[in-house]
């Protein structure tokens, strides 16, 4: 199959397969959707619940370790979101065909993550009510936000995020929705028709839409890069040892984009599993060209991480050689550092082979490993810095308590909920852009 | 109620053939098409230009001079001694102006995008001059509307329509 051309589907079944994938929706589905939500509620919100009841010692979290999990999920997840908007934006803006079957689930996936870094933001602090004190506004405390703090870049970098990524997906599916009100009936016509805004598919509304998207994908591109290099400060701005590395940000953009796109890899797969009519949507080209990125990346990733280790050996530091020592030398950080080597250098070597790229199966098990390697690499970096801080009688090994490992474990099945409820109401797939993949009908060819 | 003609057609090579025999002819043609026809448009037609670019330049804009004047203006009226740092920094001013340059400048182009697309297009609102049903052309069909082109002209336009390989043509009336 050519890159970028699909013609494994008309255009009328396309409609057809997305209105009936929306609408035909079995008990089995349902069922999973409640055990979902119930495992939800039952593991994220319950325990978030006794913690703001009983308060912040439920968790682990004690002096001088204050951040611990909550703060690497919300790392983790903020990575988790980066690729769907790359896949979008980057790749919109270098016209790359593969990218439109997969942008849409990937939009989707970037902002329910999003929602799920918010709570865990939420999740973190020990007053949560008191959110709005991180935003400017005047009161009679004559107090203002400090903006060289960048907890404050973060609350602006992570809200622009936010609504740019939620805009960039409402504006995307004005069209779809358009054309499927016409397949609908019910409340969903009712819904498509408000949501659509009375979009007609003119050539006028065509071009200003081809404009607006190249002018939100250039705005997007820098944002992706911005947001995870804030977080980085989050660290890298403090003279703790362990945190204060001048190589974070492109590290921590690096393993955002390695653990995004295994999570848009693992979402596609689940989708072809559970839903077979979109294996003519999401094809081998696709897990071809997503692995090649992966393998791109876990090649700069693990660069990075090398000289990330390094420069602390070359500090000739005390405080930044036993931040190390701890790291990788220590009991269990040393077994969960080789299992995150493992995870993100070694395993993803095998992704040079063409065959293990294109096969969904193992694109999926390599994917699995780099999510967890991801989610260990932030976990090395953010409680267990504070572990080792300066002098020994500072120092503490954390280790997160039920409540932690139940709401990271939550969190998982609220963005799953999420998703599940999504993908049954607005499409999974752009129609306007699979269309266009099953290419523009013309009478003479190499029109 | 204005009559209007309405060609369906299968290609798209067939609809800017017609579309550019009717438009040199006079006639107030618009595409309507289930996807973006813009590169084969500007390919026969020669590149368009958009006032898009006007929005998103004033929100990216007036997006970094809220975010200087938010923490800079901020800065001076409520001074905040942060340990011996000088109260205006720029470089951390500049970050923060560079997040509200990308949400003003978002949101901005989004408004624009629904002014110059004319959205939301609903019966009661002032712009609104009815709507021609043509749900074929947002699944797989290719419009070609010619509205205002004259009850004695409605004739010709159809034949013109067949000639250039419509599947279907037909009158229609905005409601």
């Amino acid at each position: 199959m050519e890159e970028g051309t699909n013609t494994k589907f008309t255009y009328r079944e396309v409609n057809e397969d997305l209105i009936n994938f929306m609408t035909k929706t079995g008990p089995r589905y349902y069922i999973i959707l409640a055990v979902v939500a119930a495992s939800a509620v039952t593991l994220f919100f319950l325990p978030w619940a006794y913690q703001i009841y009983v308060g912040q010692g439920v968790t682990g979290l004690n002096a001088p370790v204050y951040w611990g999990v909550y703060l690497v999920n919300f790392v983790f997840w903020v990575g988790i979101a980066h690729a769907g908007t790359l896949i979008s934006a980057m790749l919109y803006i270098t016209k790359t065909p593969w990218r439109r079957a997969i942008a849409r689930g990937a939009e989707t996936m970037t902002l329910f993550a999003i929602v799920v870094v918010s709570l865990f933001v939420f999740a973190h602090m020990g007053r949560p009510w008191n959110l709005y004190w991180t935003l400017p506004y005047p009161s009679h405390r004559q107090l203002w936000t400090n903006f060289m703090s960048p907890i404050v870049f973060d609350v602006f970098a992570i809200g622009t995020y936010l609504t740019s990524s939620a805009i960039f997906l409402y504006f995307g599916m004005i069209p779809d929705l358009a054309s499927l009100k016409h397949n609908a009936t019910g409340w969903r016509k009712k819904l498509y028709t408000i949501l659509s805004l009375g979009w007609r598919g003119t050539d006028k509304q065509w071009l200003v839409q081809a404009r607006a998207t190249m002018f939100f994908s250039s705005f997007i591109m820098p944002l992706v890069v911005s947001v995870h290099s804030v977080v980085s400060w989050d660290f890298a701005l403090s003279i703790v040892p362990g945190y204060s590395k001048t190589i974070f940000a492109p590290y921590f953009v690096t393993g955002a984009l390695l653990s995004g796109f295994a999570g848009v890899v693992l979402m596609l797969s689940v989708i072809r599993w559970s839903f077979p009519v979109f294996r003519k949507y999401i094809t081998e080209t696709h897990y071809d060209r997503m692995g090649m990125m992966i393998f791109f990346l876990s090649l700069v990733w693990s660069y990075l991480t090398a000289i990330e280790v390094l420069t602390g050996f070359y500090a000739d530091n005390t405080f930044e050689w036993e931040s190390i020592k701890y790291k990788i030398l220590t009991t269990p950080s040393m077994q969960l550092f080789m299992l995150m080597i493992f995870s993100n250098t070694l395993l993803p070597l095998v992704l040079m082979v063409r065959k293990v790229r294109s096969c969904a199966s193992s694109m999926s098990a390599v994917c699995s490993f780099v999510l967890v390697g991801m989610w260990l690499e932030r976990y090395l970096i953010v409680p267990n810095a504070l572990s080792r801080k300066f002098l020994p009688w500072m120092w503490r090994d954390y280790c997160p308590s039920w409540v932690e490992v139940s709401i990271t474990a939550g969190a998982i099945l609220f963005f799953v909920t999420m998703f599940m409820v999504s993908i049954k109401i607005f499409p999974l797939v752009s129609l306007f852009e699979v269309k266009e993949d099953a290419g523009i009908p013309m009478e003479k060819e190499g029109h | 109620m204005r009559t209007s003609v309405l060609g369906l057609f299968k290609y798209v090579d067939l609809l800017l053939s017609a579309s550019g025999k009717l438009k040199g002819e006079g006639y107030s043609v618009t595409i309507i098409s289930p996807v973006p026809l813009v590169h084969e448009i500007e390919h026969v037609e020669g590149e368009k230009k958009s006032f898009l670019r006007y929005f998103t330049l004033f929100g990216g804009i007036s997006g970094f001079a809220f975010g200087m004047v938010l923490s800079l203006g901020t800065s001076a009226l409520y001074v905040m001694p942060r340990g011996g740092r000088p109260i205006f920094s720029i470089t951390p001013f500049l970050l923060i102006s560079y997040e509200t340059t990308i949400l003003l400048g978002v949101i901005m182009s989004l408004l624009g995008f629904f002014a110059i697309a004319g959205l939301p297009y609903f019966k009661g609102l002032p712009h609104f001059k009815g709507e021609v049903e043509c749900p074929e052309a947002a699944i797989d069909s290719f419009g070609l509307l010619i509205e205002d082109a004259g009850d004695d002209k409605l004739d010709y336009v159809e034949k013109t329509l067949k000639e250039c390989g419509a599947s279907e043509v037909r009158r229609v009336e905005a409601q």
